[in-house]
């Protein structure tokens, strides 16, 4: 708490204010959002938080990892798997999701790190263990191999909100909850030691070396903190949505939109992967609109648009669109 | 004083009871105003979810062409919809927010989504909003099983698909008199390859059918080629090869075989898309002649699939009914179900809705099989399938008798000669 005082206090006034409106306006919103809004806004902040998870291996750390979906889709199938067979509940479950998505961060983090296995090649190793697992999902019995895996549907239990079953507005404050829980984790971290050895690995590895920072620890605890987090990310995803396909939540086409966010926002800044993922998520919604009602009734015309615009958004602010944001509002 | 000229007077009221409940009555009135406005609709509204871009375009496409055919359609037998149509672009959190959309917009019925993953997002706002979906397409069986009371599935789960199919490949035996010995299963390691494969593991044994299962080869539906995979058919020498595939790998199969000269006397298919699609024959040719997949079809004696075809035709010029006859069906049989129940109801209102879906009891229309009924589960147990052979590169119903438009042809001519 000291420590997050000391931040809050650290922190630019008018940022302060930015900050308390922003999260207190969320908290309220769902007095005057229609279902519409509040699934997108559920979304908004799931993608915000698993942004937020990857951005501590790549934002902070400088570890490229393309295979992130690997640790939503086993967060994921662990806690539906502990509910669904053994009615372990989802607060319990998350923990060995934790576990689990730690152990195999942790793997893959030894392996490219001991190894000297770096920046795309270290990626390559990412994606080829996420397909790996896939792969190994697709033909697991247990959790109902590539047909799929479905938690149980109860109309008795939505009020169960210890189980995770409930509305969107239980699952709006899960997520809002999350979201800001990652922000604040992230903003003890960038702040702490290990935060600091992260930046001057992500800068300059070898001068890290020779100041004396163990790189290895550092990386490793990078990885284990990014993947614990997109662990808790699939928990959410999997009681969210209630079935589970390896082929969804695997494909490599997951670990790139979750990473879209970041960049956008702006890779290694605390907001940033809260800014992308309110542009992104909002912007595709809003484009599905607009080219509805310019009769534009052609299939991926909204894909189109979206990638034309995500180029127009990085060649105004190559660097995200929070660094930018910030300067102009005087946050810095 | 306001511009309007008459002064302010503010005068206090004490209010009785009588007021407070005028008040509240009058109050509840007018917050349910949009329900009865929606609840006495002259038309219904459907949500047509389909995932016409992504990865399931070309499937998408196909029933989005049924939808587009299906107003006139309905329209000439009384029905009156109005169609609303969101791409869900293969994609499982644009399939959910959509629906919120859709519903928000006023529709009263759901239909899609082709893929179970994102149906099973839809039905979860289907559900908490008590707004009918209709399943076109959709084969995961706990679809029907995880609770959910506003869906029904007018569609096969995977064991029905290969169940009917197995019992079809004894029926096309007797009926071409051919006598297979053996035969290699292959199919696509993919969400809907691998409940095949899970379905045919379960339900061959018990198939009784005059030939043993060699081997099952997974493959990958992405590879460039299915060289290796043809090789290990090529060394096995089945009689029959039974497949499940998808339109790319089912062309890069054919091509392989020929490649390698290997002539089965038959590949057949229990249940699964790929060898009907206007892509197999548009990249194959005459090789695309003969092959076989066993399947929900239309009938092609049924009159409502003439007036099906004929509205398909004026809408989506330069397409072919034959190739989408699949999906084009299946989506308007859910549209078609929605409307009768909307008929029958005279109601949008959800849960009643819902009740007339439940209560559906459709005799005549357009898939073979008995009349569109739905268990206490939501699921459709009357769907029929048929044996459809391409002939002329066209799918042909060849069996049931009862549906046919040919005879079915087996052993397949060999690949060269073809015209």
């Amino acid at each position: 708490m000291k420590a997050l005082a000391r931040i809050w206090n650290a922190t630019n006034p008018r940022a302060r204010a930015a900050l308390a409106l922003f999260f207190g306006a969320l908290l309220v919103a769902p007095l005057f959002a229609d279902r519409y809004l509040l699934s997108v806004l559920i979304l908004i902040f799931y993608f915000a938080f698993v942004g937020q998870a990857w951005n501590v291996m790549m934002g902070f750390a400088g570890q490229l990892s393309l295979g992130h979906a690997l640790y939503v889709g086993v967060g994921a199938y662990v806690s539906a798997a502990l509910w669904v067979k053994f009615g372990i509940g989802p607060w319990a479950g998350v923990l060995a999701a934790i576990a689990a998505c730690v152990a195999l961060g942790l793997v893959i983090g030894a392996l490219g790190f001991r190894f000297g296995i770096e920046g795309v090649y270290f990626a390559m190793l990412t994606i080829a263990i996420a397909e790996f697992v896939r792969i190994a999902f697709d033909h697991m019995e247990w959790t109902g191999k590539a047909g799929g895996f479905f938690l149980p549907v109860r109309a008795d239990a939505a009020g169960e909100w210890w189980n995770l079953r409930g509305g969107p507005l239980l699952f709006y404050y899960v997520g809002l909850a999350l979201m800001a829980g990652a922000f604040v984790l992230c903003a003890m971290l960038r702040r702490s030691r290990i935060g600091h050895q992260w930046l001057a690995i992500r800068e300059d590895e070898q001068a890290a070396r020779a100041l004396g920072i163990d790189v290895f620890r550092a990386k490793l605890i990078a990885v284990a903190i990014s993947s614990a987090m997109t662990g808790i990310g699939g928990v959410f995803y999997a009681f969210y949505y209630n079935n589970l396909f390896p082929a969804q939540v695997f494909d490599i086409s997951r670990s790139i939109e979750l990473i879209l966010g970041p960049i956008v926002g702006g890779l290694g800044t605390l907001f940033g992967p809260i800014l992308g993922a309110f542009i992104l998520t909002p912007l595709g919604e809003a484009l599905i609109g607009a080219t509805e009602r310019l009769g534009v009734n052609v299939p991926g015309a909204k894909a189109v648009f979206y990638g034309v615009a995500l180029m127009a958004i990085i060649y105004a602010a190559p660097s995200g669109v929070w660094p930018w944001l910030k300067k102009k509002l005087g946050l810095a | 004083m306001p511009s309007g000229g008459s002064p302010i007077v503010t005068t206090t009221t004490k209010l009785g009871r009588r007021a407070v409940l005028a008040g509240s009555a009058a109050g509840a009135a007018l917050l349910a105003a949009p329900a009865i406005v929606r609840a006495q609709a002259p038309v219904i509204r459907i949500g047509m979810l389909l995932p016409r871009s992504g990865f399931f375009a070309q499937a998408g496409q196909s029933c989005h062409r049924g939808a587009l055919a299906a107003p006139r359609v309905l329209s000439d037998l009384g029905y009156r919809v109005e169609l609303v149509h969101i791409d869900t672009e293969s994609n499982a959190d644009i399939a959910r927010t959509q629906a919120e959309r859709a519903i928000n917009d006023g529709v009263h019925c759901l239909v899609g989504a082709f893929d179970s993953g994102h149906t099973l997002a839809i039905a979860q706002v289907a559900e908490q909003r008590q707004v009918p979906l209709v399943i076109n397409i959709a084969a995961a069986p706990p679809i029907t099983e995880q609770g959910y009371k506003f869906l029904v599935r007018n569609f096969q789960t995977g064991p029905q698909l290969v169940t009917n199919g197995l019992r079809l490949i004894g029926e096309t035996i007797t009926a071409t008199k051919i006598s297979p010995k053996t035969a290699v299963f292959l199919h696509a390691n993919d969400t809907f390859g691998q409940a095949q494969r899970g379905a045919m593991d379960a339900l061959f044994p018990r198939a009784n059918l005059p030939f043993t299962l060699a081997e099952s080869i997974a493959y990958d539906p992405r590879a460039q080629d299915l060289s290796v995979e043809v090789t290990r058919l090529r060394a096995l020498r089945p009689d029959l090869v039974l497949v499940v595939t998808r339109a790319s790998d089912a062309v890069k199969l054919v091509r392989d075989m020929v490649r390698q000269r290997f002539e089965p006397m038959g590949i057949v298919s229990p249940g699964s898309p790929g060898m009907y699609d206007e892509e197999f024959y548009q990249a194959l040719g005459p090789l695309a002649d003969f092959h076989i997949s066993n399947l929900p079809w239309v009938n092609p004696r049924s009159a409502m699939t003439t007036a099906l075809e004929t509205a398909f035709l004026a809408a989506n010029p330069g397409t072919r009914f034959a190739a989408d006859a699949f999906n084009a069906g299946f989506t308007f049989e859910a549209i078609l179900i929605a409307a009768d129940a909307f008929k029958r109801a005279g109601t949008t209102n959800g849960p009643q809705l819902m009740a007339a879906i439940k209560a559906t009891d459709i005799a005549e229309h357009v898939m073979i099989g008995g009349p569109i009924k739905f268990d206490e589960k939501g699921q459709n147990p009357n769907i029929g399938s048929a044996a459809v052979q391409n002939i002329k590169r066209t799918p042909t119903v060849v069996l049931p008798a009862d549906s046919s438009a040919a005879a079915p042809v087996l052993p397949m001519p060999g690949w060269q000669g073809r015209t």
